[in-house]
């Protein structure tokens, strides 16, 4: 009798497992299909399709720098500028070292109504273009590697070299763990505290205070890139690379993170 | 450092230099003198030569070298294939006009090629006085001439002058041949030096404001010319010691401002003409060996010039802004060439006008020909008051099918602005006679070689990239995911063996000073684990167990208080253990004789015939574990 349940046990177990597979074959296909169903429409030129049905594979793959990259495409043909550079920047954030992104970035941008002159310093956009070149997964990635191999060393030594004195190679490995703590350093104020956002409204303006009552301080354009420095309800600061900054209805601007 | 480091280093050190060098070796820039020693206001013709640079170059401009006035002529340009390779230079001419005598050594010239600085070397220069220098006046310097002496140079009646600030004995007077003018077009700008005192010219003392121009600077005459004049009632000797040639870029209206220039003169003005026989003489120039001499800054009015739009009616397509009078040939080296064998047109344009900014005509595609431009070569007259000069272009034309093909009539256009009209001169048509080959076109092997001569790709439309059609891994999240908790998950580990084994390092570097730390350490621990294996002997009735039992706490505090207090445990005896006991608690503490009591019933039930009771066994076990935890106690 004993073991009569347990065959029924493991039958039964067995069915879920299949049913649980399954459900995620099934979703994978149906996520293929939508994706594929959404490339169809964007060769028939029904680009307002493709978006919509972009959007819908993303809410189920939601880290995918192609699927945020078709969408911009998709986007750049509906001539929604705003939202094609938005997605491109998403794609890039995921992808950052892929260079057709780059390259539709860089030319959505180059069809902007508005310039901002970038009057950073030269070395604070060599360090921004540096990071943006990397994940935030890779660097952390990159720092627990180093980490690992610090410690992984240290350990080795104490357990079975004990005596072994601090060649350059360990010291290198220290180096690189500081030097790759400070990059992920970087890399969180780049991603978190530096939150970059793209303007999604033809014509915004810009105020000095957080109401409409504020005096206006300047006029953007769709598709700018600005960075939110501080948020209040319905409300965001922004400030542009040229230095100039200013508070715009948060519904106007999309971040890029988040 | 070790040996193969050093042989490392030291191979990428020649490696690094070697290659440094070879590229630094392409171009090569030189600088030459036609001779090393001239007179007074001779000409030196001074060339600087490029060799292997590739594209355009600019004119180098020449640093201002003291004792000499300087003066472009022009340059040239060559592409020559001997044995199958090519090679380039680029030659920039130059007149050095010496003003004084002496040895001099022109310093080295910055040469900008591609972005890197070359130097050339130095050149030595010896510059002797001219024996017939002091009758001329090559130093463009004037002299006050009375009318008493009746000069018999020509005397005109001047209009009335703006005269320097203070003193109407001398000004500067900046005219241009025009003030209307099209772009492009030469505009003569002349200072003419007007004195009533021995005046010697010292050059600009602020260069004039001319942006928006193209200069040509021509040279000083060999004979200034000089002639008195009547300005206001006054007599003046008037020189003319500048010219320069304007060539404006845009049409606009424009305010020349001429600069300043200094002279330096003798304070009186001369009632005779006694000295004129030596004014060019440096020491009579300086008024006399008693004279004071005094520096004058002079500033001419600045001048309006209009530069009007070129004329848009019957503007040919392929006029480009030349502007002059030009006239136009071109030859052929060769009628006759089989497939694929290069065929070179000369074509050169000779006039009036600015040469140096002079385009070479369109070419149209042509399927029949490969075409690729050689040499340029262009060189400027200065005569009179005109610029003028010659550029020539050679063109190679590579037939790729045979039969008789022909190069069409080249155009030419430019504007005429004395007529004011566009003229288009045209190259004759060429027929050339081409056999075929079997060899299918490969771009010879001299052309090749050089960047210049291959074409460039040309982008003739932009868009975005095309989007991805295949559904992107989803693994690349996952194993991000995976193979940080993987790492982390090792980190924590790491860091806790980490931890422990720098406790450990700790430990051992601690015991490594001090012996008896480790038996004292581990003395308690040591004892309650023997205590605990006799709890099976304290119940048995077995006299021989019981003896083992009796045996065994000896043991135990005897080991424990030999590591407690760091004796031998061999051959410890009841008298090493009373003195150690009473060096700790003092001779009366009760625990002292029990310790002792303890010993003492140890050793006598070890060798007791008769049953040891139960209530002795715990006794001793009682006094053993207080003894433990007071010695603890007192240790700590």
């Amino acid at each position: 009798m004993k073991s009569c349940l347990n065959f029924k046990k493991v039958v039964l177990g067995g069915v879920v497992m299949m049913l649980v597979m399954q459900a995620g074959f099934v979703w994978a296909a149906e996520a293929m299909s939508s994706f594929d169903e959404a490339n169809q429409s964007y060769r028939d030129g029904n680009y307002e399709e493709a978006a919509r049905l972009y959007t819908r594979t993303l809410e189920e793959n939601p880290d995918s720098g192609n699927l945020y990259y078709n969408l911009g495409n998709a986007y750049f043909r509906l001539n929604k500028l705003g939202l094609a550079i938005l997605n491109y920047e998403k794609a890039l954030h995921r992808s950052p070292r892929d260079a057709d992104i780059r390259y539709n970035l860089n030319y959505a941008r180059g069809l902007l109504e508005y310039k901002v002159e970038d009057k950073r310093n030269w070395y604070m956009k060599a360090v921004e273009a540096f990071l943006q070149y990397f994940r935030w997964e890779e660097v952390i990635l990159g720092t627990l590697i180093s980490y690992l191999l610090v410690v992984g060393s240290w350990v080795f030594v104490l357990f079975f070299a004990n005596g072994l004195p601090w060649g350059w190679g360990r010291k290198a490995l220290i180096v690189l763990f500081l030097i790759s703590l400070i990059f992920l350093g970087a890399k969180n104020i780049e991603r978190n505290m530096m939150r970059d956002a793209i303007v999604l409204e033809k014509n915004v303006s810009v105020h000095y205070g957080p109401s409409s009552a504020d005096q206006v301080a300047f006029q953007m354009g769709e598709g700018l890139k600005v960075y939110v420095m501080d948020r209040r309800e319905k409300w965001s600061r922004i400030l542009l690379a040229s230095g100039e900054s200013g508070w715009v209805p948060s519904s106007q601007i999309s971040e890029v993170v988040g | 450092m070790h040996t193969p480091m050093k042989i490392l280093l030291f191979s990428t050190v020649m490696f690094l230099s070697v290659a440094l060098g070879l590229e630094a070796g392409e171009v090569v820039v030189t600088a030459s003198a036609d001779r090393n020693s001239a007179k007074v206001s001779d000409e030196i013709h001074l060339t600087i030569r490029i060799e292997g640079a590739q594209g355009s170059l600019q004119a180098p401009r020449l640093p201002g070298f003291d004792g000499f006035d300087t003066f472009y002529t022009g340059r040239s340009s060559q592409i020559s294939f001997v044995n199958g390779r090519s090679s380039s230079s680029v030659e920039f001419s130059y007149v050095l006009v010496p003003q004084k005598p002496g040895r001099f050594t022109l310093k080295g010239i910055e040469v900008q090629v591609e972005g890197r600085a070359y130097t050339t070397g130095p050149i030595n220069l010896e510059i002797v006085e001219d024996a017939n220098q002091v009758s001329r006046t090559q130093t463009q310097t004037a002299s006050y001439t009375s009318a008493s002496t009746g000069s018999s140079q020509q005397t005109i009646q001047e209009p009335e002058p703006v005269f320097a600030p203070g003193d109407e004995n001398i000004f500067v007077k900046a005219t241009v041949d025009k003030t209307t003018i099209f772009p492009n077009e030469q505009v003569l700008l002349t200072y003419s030096l007007y004195t009533r005192y021995d005046t010697r010219y010292e050059g600009f003392e602020e260069e004039p404001g001319v942006s928006g121009f193209w200069i040509e600077e021509f040279p000083p005459e060999r004979e200034v010319k000089r002639e008195t004049v009547r300005v206001g009632g006054m007599r003046y000797v008037k020189a003319e010691i500048k010219k320069l040639a304007l060539f404006p870029t845009t049409a606009a209206d424009y305010t020349i401002s001429p600069g300043k220039i200094k002279v330096s003169i003798r304070q009186e003005p001369r009632a005779t003409s006694i000295f004129d026989e030596f004014f060019n003489d440096s020491f009579f120039t300086g008024g006399g060996f008693f004279a004071r001499r005094e520096n004058r800054l002079l500033e001419p009015p600045p001048i309006a010039l209009k530069v009007v739009p070129f004329p848009s009616r019957g503007k040919p397509e392929d006029f480009k802004g030349t502007v002059g009078n030009f006239r136009m040939s071109a030859s052929i080296d060769k009628a006759t060439v089989k497939q694929d064998e290069p065929v070179t047109m000369t074509l050169v344009i000779e006039g009036e006008g600015n040469i140096e900014t002079l385009h070479k005509p369109d070419i149209p595609e042509l399927d029949e020909f490969k075409v690729y431009d050689a040499d340029t070569a262009s060189n400027l007259y200065k005569s009179g008051d005109v610029i003028a000069g010659k550029k020539t272009f050679e063109v190679v034309f590579i037939p790729v099918k045979a039969g008789n093909i022909r190069i069409p009539k080249l155009s030419f256009s430019y504007f005429n602005p004395r007529l004011e009209t566009y003229q288009t001169l045209y190259t004759p048509e060429f027929v050339l006679n081409v056999t075929p080959s079997e060899t299918k076109f490969k771009l010879p092997v001299a052309l090749s070689e050089k960047d210049e001569f291959k074409k460039q790709i040309k982008v003739e439309g932009r868009d975005i990239h095309y989007i991805r059609e295949r559904m992107p891994p989803r693994d690349i999240n996952v194993f991000y995911r995976g193979a940080i908790q993987g790492i982390l998950f090792a980190n924590i580990l790491l860091t806790l063996l980490l931890g422990v084994g720098l406790f450990r390092d700790h430990q051992e570097r601690l015991y490594a000073r001090d012996n008896a730390l480790r038996r004292r350490r581990r003395a308690k621990a040591f004892a309650e684990s023997r205590m605990r294996r006799l709890k099976s002997l304290m119940h048995s009735k077995d006299p021989e167990k019981s003896n083992r039992y009796f045996d065994e706490i000896g043991k135990i505090l005897t080991q424990y208080l030999a590591d407690k207090f760091g004796l031998s445990v061999h051959g410890m005896t009841e008298y090493d253990l009373e003195r150690t006991l009473t060096d700790t608690f003092g001779s009366e503490d009760p625990l002292s004789k029990e310790i002792l009591e303890l010993h003492q019933i140890c050793e006598e039930s070890r060798f007791a015939k008769a049953q040891v009771s139960e209530s002795l066994k715990q006794r001793a076990m009682k006094i053993l574990r207080e003894t433990i935890q007071r010695v603890e106690k007192t240790r700590r």
